[in-house]
């Protein structure tokens, strides 16, 4: 009798033990082909990015070691602090312009009772258009002569026209108006979708309590956006401080490098150098690599602290 | 006057702010901002489409907003005579193509590794989805070049042989397999199925790729559709891997880009282009828009 139990229960673990083996089996099966892509195509380069920044290129073979040469070449590249600022301003202009308002939006639809839906849609049409169609219509409505839409608006009032995009002084604040105008829709539907959450109930009882507008917006309908809010502002962050597409399809840097990044830059480093700037390109993609980890180590920290502060 | 004001839930404007003057105005004060926001949103989209039936010298004398004839007749010709002048169809067949491509490769790769972390979980799948999160926040610009290189000779690093996949859209298609935020998606939307189904499968005897076939799928549609949608909408306007990767058979943002630049493309016609190359999606956007502005629920069952 005894015997017989333990038997079964040897027999159940080593049945369980073999369908564990299978199911890795079968688990991995499903799991091999993406994890040997993301080896391929993401793991590998960049730490092979990171170790031939050392290196010196020949095109895109690699050559001998040769230190931080590429680095020095980079950092001292006539434009490099001129793309560097530039860069901190596409961050900057894209906070101020691209920010908050479809935050803004999306409380405002949420609130109003009439035209809700319609201003939904239409809010979102620049979301539909392609990014490359939207990049190139925008560089025709900054068209410098009358034939752009903003020179021909003003032209009706009596304006002469202005050069929008080949004023240095403007064109990274241009940039940024475009890709705000075409990230309003996306973004503020992700903020519509947070404010649903926010309940009803809770409304209800800070009417009673007595508080006005302004204090229901900040008792209420900030906590139920901050979380999205800050994901958002960090995302925006990183992405803008890497973005090549709007200098590379609208200005190609311009004027005089005045809407060059460093990602842009990089891009002429990487195939626009008749491959002699490849190794610059590693070294720039390493620099840019160790601001951004700083900024989203720090952005870690900042939240653990926000988090502790609830 | 107003009859829904009364029906308002409690907000920042509940249906007691509406009573009052303040109320209102605070109201008509939001329309206003919203309409003026609206304006913005469609009036550049709007110039395009009326700039493409423009005549040339119209766009060059003229300066108005809306066409002078804009006729049936008028229409028709325009369409027909860019048609002509753009030659897009076989780019169109092309970026089809390639973008079905893209779409099939992101639901396939990231569809499968999801479900093995969510409910297969073999042995080091922890390790696995930490790579995965980290590989989400890494910067993309430092492994352009090893990219490059990677696809000169795939699936080597260094020149050892392997097949040169320049001028192919498989570099395109195999960028689409590590889209870690898909897989996430993929994983947060399996979490929520119950691993009962699985379990109740398998005693029936069902085979894991049954499972994940006859069961999980079906009721992954939500993401499914959520992810297609937005993978189509991303391949179709992709330019920045087809400049780096393709030099013939180079799809239809990145021949509207070189186009830009061609003398014999005049703007009426140029834009008419542009409107060409947002068709499809604006197509995908109407058959799909309950699933777009409606947002999604990820997820088959609740509770």
């Amino acid at each position: 009798m005894k015997l017989s139990k333990n038997k079964g229960a040897v027999s159940v673990s080593a049945t369980k033990r073999k369908m564990k083996i299978r199911n890795d089996i079968n688990g991995w099966l499903f799991l091999l082909p993406t994890v040997i892509m993301l080896y391929i195509l993401i793991w590998r380069p960049t730490v092979l990015g990171a170790v031939w920044s050392f290196f010196k290129m020949h095109a895109y073979t690699v050559g001998d070691f040769i230190g931080l040469d590429n680095f020095k070449m980079v950092i001292n590249h006539s434009r490099f602090w001129q793309m560097m600022s530039n860069t901190l301003m596409y961050v900057f202009w894209s906070l101020v312009i691209g920010f908050l308002p479809p935050a803004i939006i999306a409380i405002m639809i949420n609130e109003v009772v009439y035209f809700k839906q319609s201003t939904r849609i239409l809010i979102y049409v620049p979301t539909i258009i392609p990014g490359i169609v939207a990049y190139l219509m925008w560089t025709y409505i900054y068209a410098p002569d009358n034939t752009g839409l903003l020179n021909m608006l003003l032209s009706k009032i009596g304006i002469a026209p202005y050069e929008w995009l080949n004023d240095a002084k403007f064109t990274i604040a241009g940039l940024n108006i475009q890709s705000a105008w075409k990230n309003m829709g996306s973004a503020m539907l992700l903020y519509y979708a947070c404010l649903q959450g926010a309940s009803i109930e809770l409304y209800e009882a800070a009417i009673l309590d007595g508080a006005g507008m302004f204090r229901r917006a900040w008792t209420v309908t900030r906590p139920a956006l901050s979380a999205t809010l800050l994901l958002n502002f960090v995302n925006q962050i990183i992405s803008v401080f890497q973005a090549l597409d709007a200098p590379l399809v609208m200005t190609g840097g311009g004027p005089n490098g005045a809407s060059a990044n460093l990602g842009f830059q990089l891009y002429q480093y990487a195939f626009n150098s008749g491959g002699r700037g490849t190794g610059q390109a590693m070294a720039l993609g390493v620099i840019i690599f160790v601001v951004l980890l700083v900024a989203t180590l720090f952005y870690f920290w900042i939240n653990k602290r926000i988090e502790d502060s609830y | 006057m107003f009859k829904k004001f009364k029906d308002k839930p409690a907000g920042l404007l509940s249906h007691s702010d509406l009573r009052t003057v303040k109320g209102q105005t605070v109201h008509w004060i939001f329309v206003a901002i919203l309409f003026v926001f609206s304006l913005i949103a469609i009036v550049p989209t709007i110039w395009v489409v009326m700039t493409a039936f423009k005549d040339t010298q119209e766009i060059y004398s003229g300066f108005t907003f809306f066409p002078q004839d804009m006729s049936w007749n008028r229409i028709v010709t325009r369409i027909s005579e860019s048609w002509a002048i753009l030659r897009l169809g076989g780019t169109i067949v092309d970026t089809l193509f390639k973008s079905i491509g893209d779409v099939a490769f992101t639901l396939v790769f990231c569809g499968f590794a999801g479900y093995a972390l969510s409910k297969l979980k073999p042995i080091g799948h922890k390790v696995v989805f930490t790579l995965v999160v980290w590989t989400m926040m890494m910067p993309t610009q430092i492994r352009m070049v090893p990219n490059y290189m990677t696809m000169l000779h795939f699936p080597f690093a260094y020149d050892w042989g392997g097949v040169n996949l320049l001028n192919t859209y498989w570099p395109l298609w195999l960028n689409q397999a590590c889209a870690s935020y898909t897989i996430i998606l993929f994983k947060n939307n399996f979490d929520a199925l119950s691993t009962s189904y699985v379990e109740a499968a398998r005693i029936d005897g069902c085979s894991d790729a049954g499972i994940f076939f006859r069961i999980m799928l079906p009721l992954s549609v939500p993401i499914v559709m959520y992810v297609s949608i937005g993978a189509l909408q991303v391949a179709w306007a992709d330019y920045f891997n087809p400049l780096i990767y393709l030099t013939d058979n180079i799809t239809l943002p990145l021949k509207l880009l070189r186009m830009k630049n061609d003398p014999t493309v005049r703007m009426n016609t140029y834009f008419m282009g542009l409107i060409f190359g947002t068709i499809p999606p604006l197509i995908i956007f109407l058959i799909c828009q309950r699933h777009i502005l409606g947002g999604i629920t990820v997820g088959g069952v609740k509770g």
